[in-house]
């Protein structure tokens, strides 16, 4: 699959829900994952593994893209939990538009945005 | 997800040697995939070093095989949420255990062919499953019922 | 044992040999991992013990001129009570996380304003279930197999496709959706007030956009004398106005008899709400000072407005679960947090109180999602839990 350019932005519709698999009880840490729907996934070319930044309102995080067919058919689904939270508003609170697209470097860390609550 | 021989064929020596105890390669491969054979059985793929990419490629591709139970059944526990419905819907437990998995609790009795133990599905007594014996049938209700199809039938 | 994981808290659970049984994967990384990560009791960042952030916490509530408490859907009855009561002494706000969760829809129940029934009686009556913006799998797992689609129940003896019709209503195709096979239908909304709207204008005998698949529910309803909805969130945050779906039950229940029982998530959530309404008539975002509940007096909206000083946190984590608009107000204020583990929230908070884990270490009542009372038994008991936290901060005030 032939990517049109590193910096393709491609619209997205995102849910957020809960996810049993990446819940961490113990609060220890936070899974950075955007499930997207294989159909979207291929459009904007993105591969699983891949490192995507995630924009909505104005803000920015970078997640693992994990292919998953239980994502929205044009978008994808973030777990609820601090990157989710991130993003959103309570207006569209577990639904958002949002622009994706393949990035480099590792996903946002945590540290990063408790930072942007209180140094 | 299924293993075919085909795929098994392809990496094995297809020198047809006979020392695993089969006439073919092919042969072998439907063995093996039946778990009549182990891959073991076949000593040029351990004994002769330019097979090693492929014996590794093979266990790799057999291992799920050795973690499935007699029934032909799998669980990829990285799936599975433990949400029971598999354990509930089993026809054998509803005849078995109507006092528990029946009506939708953990089974009660000890010996159900799936429970939810460590927050995921095992299988504890495969022999029970209808899919097992001489008098086997097709029941494929825990699968059908499996959400994230954490549950697989190996084919063959 | 009961499992506090969420509103389902299933009895059956139970411990051998180090293995957890019938637990879902979520309950059972409670019951294995809750001794890890474990709050440290921290005044401005610094070790103490958990006395002293206790003082300390007391002292920040007695300054404080606009304090709220958060939280409580994690704990038990009996400290919720008592967090009541702190909030009225300090004259504040209180609230949970239903004020932003089923709030709503749970006062509605409490009500009287639509039917509703136990999980127990959906288990062995229920023949249309429909889960409408909810994805048990994740978040309630066991539901289904315990309580409502799976399970044989008396009226209900030959099983799932025979005895039951599954209605699954969401904006994509979820795990529970893909159960969705015979004697069953998904139902793709974009707008579930489309939907809610069908339903209406079918009995009315009105052509509407989903009257092919709200007909065809109705008519199954009819078949039966016992049919059930669940709402979670995505039914909530899908619909503006809450109301339109209580008629909808109304209406429905003039051809058929259809219950709605909430599907929230936290353990204790209808807990508060109950604690609460049978205190002050109301479910949630309760100010004492102005003795009354409003939208304006939800910790969220408290929090985005900049109207609290303080904010008292107890087994919640804000900073992960609120949106970004409104947890990054938490760094303005003085924060106390109640938590057994070293959440994100503790992570900035100015006072951090180590507690124990409720069901685990420490017992009581919790409120399951259809309004049953369960009685926890710990598996050993804590000290310092939120009962004596909020004790002797009540005391202290």
């Amino acid at each position: 699959m032939m990517r049109f350019s590193k910096f393709l932005k491609v619209e997205a519709e995102i849910i957020v829900a809960r996810h049993a698999l990446v819940m961490d009880e113990t609060k220890s840490k936070a899974e950075p994952v955007i499930f997207l729907h294989p159909e979207f996934a291929r459009k904007s070319g993105v591969k699983e593994g891949d490192v995507v930044e995630v924009e909505a309102s104005g803000r920015v995080v970078k997640l693992r893209a994990k292919i998953s067919e239980r994502a929205p058919e044009n978008g994808g689904l973030i777990p609820n939990g601090i990157y989710a939270s991130y993003l959103t508003n309570f207006d569209s609170f577990k639904r958002f538009r949002a622009s994706i697209e393949v990035s480099e470097g590792e996903p946002t860390g945590v540290e990063e945005l408790l930072g942007k609550i209180k140094n | 997800m299924a293993l075919n021989p085909m795929d098994i064929y392809k990496l094995l020596p297809k020198t047809n040697c006979k020392k695993c105890g089969e006439a073919t390669c092919m042969s072998f491969a439907f063995k093996l995939l039946n778990r009549e054979k182990k891959l073991e059985d076949c000593k040029p793929l351990y004994e002769d070093k330019k097979y090693e990419r492929q014996r590794k490629k093979l266990e790799e591709m057999l291992k799920p095989l050795e973690e499935a139970t007699e029934t032909g059944l799998i669980v990829d526990e990285s799936l599975c949420t433990g949400c029971g419905n598999c354990v509930v819907v089993c026809p054998v437990h509803v005849e078995k255990d109507p006092k528990g998995a029946a009506i939708g609790n953990g089974p009660t009795i000890d010996d159900p062919i799936l429970r939810v133990e460590d927050g995921v599905v095992r299988v504890v007594n495969m022999k029970a499953c209808r899919r097992y014996g001489k008098n086997r049938i097709l029941c494929v209700v825990c699968r059908e019922n499996c959400p994230s199809d954490a549950i697989r039938f190996l084919e063959g | 044992m009961i499992c506090p994981g969420c509103s389902c808290l299933c009895d059956d659970v139970h411990i051998k040999e180090g293995k957890v049984f019938n637990a879902c994967r979520r309950g059972e990384g409670i019951f294995s991992k809750y001794k890890e990560n474990r709050a440290v009791a921290r005044v401005d960042g610094r070790e103490v013990d958990a006395d002293t952030a206790i003082e300390k916490a007391v002292e920040i509530l007695k300054d404080s001129k606009n304090p709220a408490i958060y939280g409580l859907d994690t704990t038990v009855v009996e400290a919720q009570k008592l967090a009541i009561d702190v909030a009225e002494k300090l004259n504040g706000y209180i609230d949970d996380n239903s004020s932003f969760c089923l709030g709503e829809l749970v006062e509605a129940v409490l009500k009287g304003e639509v039917p509703t029934a136990t999980l127990d009686d959906v288990r062995d009556n229920a023949y249309v279930l429909v889960y409408w913006g909810t994805n048990p799998y994740h978040s309630l797992s066991r539901h289904m197999s315990k309580y409502t689609y799976y399970p044989r129940g008396k009226k209900r003896p030959r099983g799932y496709d025979e005895d039951r019709f599954l209605v699954v209503v969401d904006v994509r195709k979820s795990e529970t959706a893909v159960l969705a096979k015979k004697n069953a239908k998904f139902i793709r909304v974009d707008d579930d007030a489309e939907l809610v709207d069908s339903f209406i204008k079918v009995i009315d005998g009105r052509a509407a956009k989903y009257a092919k698949e709200a007909g065809m529910v109705i008519n199954e309803m009819k078949k039966a004398d016992f049919n059930v909805i669940f709402g979670g969130l995505g039914l909530k945050y899908g619909l503006k106005d809450l109301n339109k779906f209580k008629e909808m039950v109304k209406k429905l229940n003039e051809v058929a008899k259809v219950y709605f029982i909430p599907a929230g998530f936290h353990g204790n959530m209808r807990g508060f709400n109950e604690t609460l309404f049978e205190r002050v008539g109301y479910v949630n975002r309760y100010s004492f000072r102005d003795g009354r509940s409003d939208e304006e007096f939800s910790f969220t909206e408290l929090l985005k407005n900049e109207k609290i000083d303080t904010a008292l946190i107890i087994g919640t984590d804000p900073v992960y679960s609120l949106p970004f608009e409104v947890s990054s107000k938490l760094g303005k204020i003085k924060t106390i947090v109640v938590d057994p583990r070293m959440s994100f929230t503790a992570r900035i908070a100015d006072v951090v109180i180590p507690s124990a884990v409720s069901g685990l270490e420490a017992g009581g009542t919790m409120v399951r999602s259809d309004g049953i009372r369960v009685k926890l038994e710990p598996l050993e008991e804590r000290e310092v839990n939120d009962v004596y936290i909020l004790s002797r901060i009540k005391e202290g005030l």
